[in-house]
């Protein structure tokens, strides 16, 4: 990874991606890091793609990045979108069995792709297929997926389990802040050793 | 005495602004409004007074602007006055329309007033022009004035632009002899649906905005070879660049001098700059308020006198300029240099989604009653003025519901100019409450006033919803989530005379009486289409039960865009995303869906 790290994190409006990016902003900087984060959150709400980056590193200059290390994504379809950006070698983290259909395919205009495990392969990028959802159900809540595909996404981020506690609880309101950390812990969980490198 | 004199009964003796009065009928123009501001008011007096066109007054220059664009769009070549400060209060409308463009020609008037004969301030709106990257005209007396106006809707047709006509208090209460010309035979522009040019919600605007960029660059070759921008001969080694009324001084001051006379004045013509230090090696421009043209002349690398010799404040005459510029010219002239042309700006390349991936806009939630509103209005074939807040969502497709989106506030004085220009209920008007308050409600005023017929539909959700729900007059909410107290919307409508209906926008066919009830009425009516944002109150009214017997996938129910709803293998499925809201079964002709109540325990 170059001096500064850059993680996307990509879903569909609702998602809790603002929250994940929240989390991971909050726990590098626990870390001592330099952060900076930036989203355009004016359709976060209605569905739509949503896009947020976390850049972390000695010192951060620009808010913003074409290019990902890391992509953590909450959504099948959005997962596969986002591998245009990551840099080669890159990790995709994605929660495979989400998938939330656009209106283009429910209309029958476009089909819903299903290449993601050889799109991947193809463009060199490690993926981490996550039944996020499944963890979040386990979990307590499916709301969480947000942060169990994040407990996953750790296993590949060089921070300490201490960071990523004080991470989550600077972040997530206290009310959900228990159900959040079961899901992260599950997702962290999850990870086999096969998959970690 | 030796003067040289033309038949009397061929000219008439106009102000500037009679001049274009005259000129914008002459040019084919049906449309006029505006707001009174000196020195700008007698463009509109005289139009009300001629025969062929439709004056009228409106409550502030943003309504009137929006009028203006509605008759256009109606295909009704359009002119709406100012004066100089007026345009600040129609910078929304002015600066997006910018990249909408036109359907008929438009032609903003603004009057300046250099010296603050009667103003508050002496802005120089020429920034204006270069602001919204549109074409500007400045005559510098009344014959010009009356023929510029062709000039303008030619322009404005043609490049599809607003075009502004800047004018100062010399040209606008100047009076002169003006020879009246042929009028101009003008092609019938039907309005057209076009959604992309019309609905500045981002996807769309991000291309015309391109647009802009590229039309600029053809406005500036347009320029170059303009009849408007002459380069006229003279004996002595002074060149003067002027524009409007300077030039007039300009010319007294140094009648032996070339000049760059500009009648349009933004894009520049730069080679023709360029030609003027060809033949002379000291230029000045004289130009009232702000180093406008000077700057740019600079930028190209060539040496100017301006501002440290011409007053930056105040009104200049011909013995202002003379003693300004008399200490100059004498002095020795500045090295010769070759002017640098600035390269065409790079123009960013519109990002390809990548390849064979469905794209996910944001849509309007699953049980969203705008979505309700605009199934109710799409059999009545009105063309819905659109305006910015959830419900622009509605534009894009399924449901491809909004005709317009200019601007904050923007659909009632569209609507009113659109249905004024066609003397009939074409057009209806979907605002937000939010977006109402934020200034529906002098446009409101403003179409009742001008008698605009009209359907205005105010999509009342109790909050302002896109951004994050944060409170507004309507509902009272106050940033820290107290209770302040909150405007009705009803009593306002009635208090200014409008009649107004307010249905519970969950109840299908309450909502779908109405509007039919309105479609019908003469005259301006407003329905309140009342429902809290289902986002804020999360409440499931029922559920979908899909009798798969009936449903043959026929895709009515997929067409409304709900994201409940996806085609399974042989009927259609429900999805947990389902509020109950209903509208399905509505548009359902086979009797598929069928709503339960929760309480039923289906």
């Amino acid at each position: 990874m170059s001096v500064t790290t850059t993680v996307s994190l990509v879903g569909v409006g609702g998602q809790g991606i603002l929250l994940a990016a929240a989390i991971l902003a909050e726990t590098a900087a626990a870390e001592g890091l330099d952060v900076k984060a930036s989203e355009v959150k004016g359709m976060a709400q209605r569905g739509g793609s949503v896009l947020s980056t976390v850049r972390f590193g000695s010192k951060v200059w620009s808010p913003v990045a074409r290019h990902a290390d890391l992509v953590v994504a909450t959504e099948a379809l959005e997962g596969r979108r986002a591998l245009a950006m990551l840099t080669p070698r890159g990790t995709l983290v994605c929660a495979v069995t989400t998938r939330i259909v656009p209106g283009s395919v429910l209309r029958r205009e476009d089909e819903y792709p299903d290449d993601l495990a050889a799109a991947a392969a193809a463009g060199g990028v490690r993926l981490l297929a996550v039944d996020a959802e499944g963890l979040a159900r386990e979990a307590g809540t499916l709301r969480a997926v947000n942060v169990a595909l994040l407990g996953a996404a750790s296993t590949a981020l060089p921070f300490t389990q201490e960071s990523w506690r004080r991470g989550l609880a600077a972040a997530v309101p206290a009310k959900i802040l228990e159900v959040n950390e079961r899901a992260f812990a599950l997702g962290r969980e999850s990870v086999g050793e096969e998959d970690e490198k | 005495m030796g003067y040289n004199r033309c038949p009397v009964e061929r000219t008439v003796f106009f102000s500037g602004n009679e001049a274009i009065a005259h000129g914008a009928v002459r040019a084919g123009a049906g449309f006029a409004c505006g707001y009174p501001g000196t020195p700008s008011t007698e463009i509109l007096e005289t139009a009300a007074r001629l025969g062929g066109i439709h004056a009228e007054w409106c409550i502030n220059e943003k309504v009137a602007l929006e009028t203006a664009v509605g008759a256009s769009l109606a295909g009704v070549r359009s002119i709406v006055t100012m004066k100089h400060v007026g345009l600040n209060v129609a910078a929304d409308p002015f600066m997006t329309l910018s990249l909408t463009g036109v359907n008929a020609g438009l032609v903003v008037v603004s009057a300046d007033d250099p010296g603050m004969h009667s103003s508050q301030n002496e802005q120089d709106n020429r920034n204006y022009a270069r602001f919204a990257k549109i074409p500007m005209l400045e005559p510098s007396d009344s014959q010009e004035a009356y023929d510029f106006l062709a000039e303008a809707f030619a322009l404005s047709e043609e490049f599809d632009t607003p075009v502004l006509l800047r004018t100062t208090t010399r040209v606008s209460h100047g009076r002169g002899r003006v020879v009246p010309r042929v009028p101009v035979p003008l092609e019938p522009r039907e309005y057209a649906r076009d959604i992309s040019k019309y609905v500045m919600v981002p996807q769309y605007a991000r291309v015309r905005n391109r647009l802009v960029l590229e039309r600029l660059q053809a406005l500036r070759r347009r320029s170059e070879r303009s009849p408007l921008n002459v380069l006229e001969a003279g004996t002595a080694d002074l060149g003067i660049i002027a524009s409007g009324v300077a030039y007039t001084y300009a010319r007294e001051a140094f009648p032996k001098a070339w000049s760059l006379k500009l009648g349009m004045s933004n894009p520049l013509p730069y080679a023709k700059i360029a030609r003027l230090y060809e033949q002379v090696s000291r230029v000045a421009v004289v130009e009232e308020l702000d180093p406008f043209i000077e700057e740019q002349v600079r930028a190209l690398g060539l040496p100017v006198i301006g501002k440290e010799a011409i007053p930056a404040d105040g009104e200049l005459d011909q013995d202002v300029v003379f003693r300004a510029l008399e200490p100059f010219v004498t002095l020795r002239a500045p090295r010769r240099r070759r002017p640098v042309f600035p390269p065409a700006p790079h123009i960013t390349a519109p990002l390809e989604p990548p390849a064979g991936l469905p794209v996910r806009p944001p849509v309007l939630c699953p049980g969203c009653t705008h979505r309700s509103v605009y199934i109710a209005m799409r059999r009545h074939k009105l063309a819905p003025m659109g305006d910015i807040g959830c419900y622009t969502l509605g534009a894009l497709p399924p449901l491809l519901a909004l005709d317009s989106c200019l601007c904050m506030g923007s659909s009632i004085g569209m609507m009113a100019g659109f249905n004024k220009a066609l003397g009939r209920k074409g057009a209806a008007a979907v605002i937000g409450d939010s977006t109402f308050f934020h200034s529906g409600i002098t446009a409101l005023i403003d179409a009742y006033y001008n008698e605009a017929p009209g359907l205005v539909m105010v999509l009342d959700n109790r909050t302002t919803a896109m951004t994050g729900h944060q409170g507004h007059p309507g509902t009272g909410v106050r940033p820290d989530r107290t209770q302040g107290p909150a405007v009705d919307v009803q009593r306002l409508c009635e208090g200014i005379g409008v009649r107004c209906a307010t249905v519970d926008a969950n109840d299908y066919g309450a909502l779908d009486a109405a509007i039919r009830a309105e479609v019908d009425a003469p005259g301006l009516g407003v329905i309140v289409a009342l429902a809290p944002c289902v986002l804020t109150t999360r409440e499931r009214a029922g559920e979908i039960v899909v009798d798969e017997e009936r449903c043959n996938l026929c895709g009515l129910c997929i067409d409304i865009g709900c994201p409940a709803i996806a085609p399974g293998e042989t009927a259609v499925e429900i999805t947990d995303a389902c509020t109950g809201c209903a509208l399905c079964v509505e548009v359902c002709r086979r009797g598929a869906l069928v709503c339960t109540g929760i309480e039923d325990g289906a």
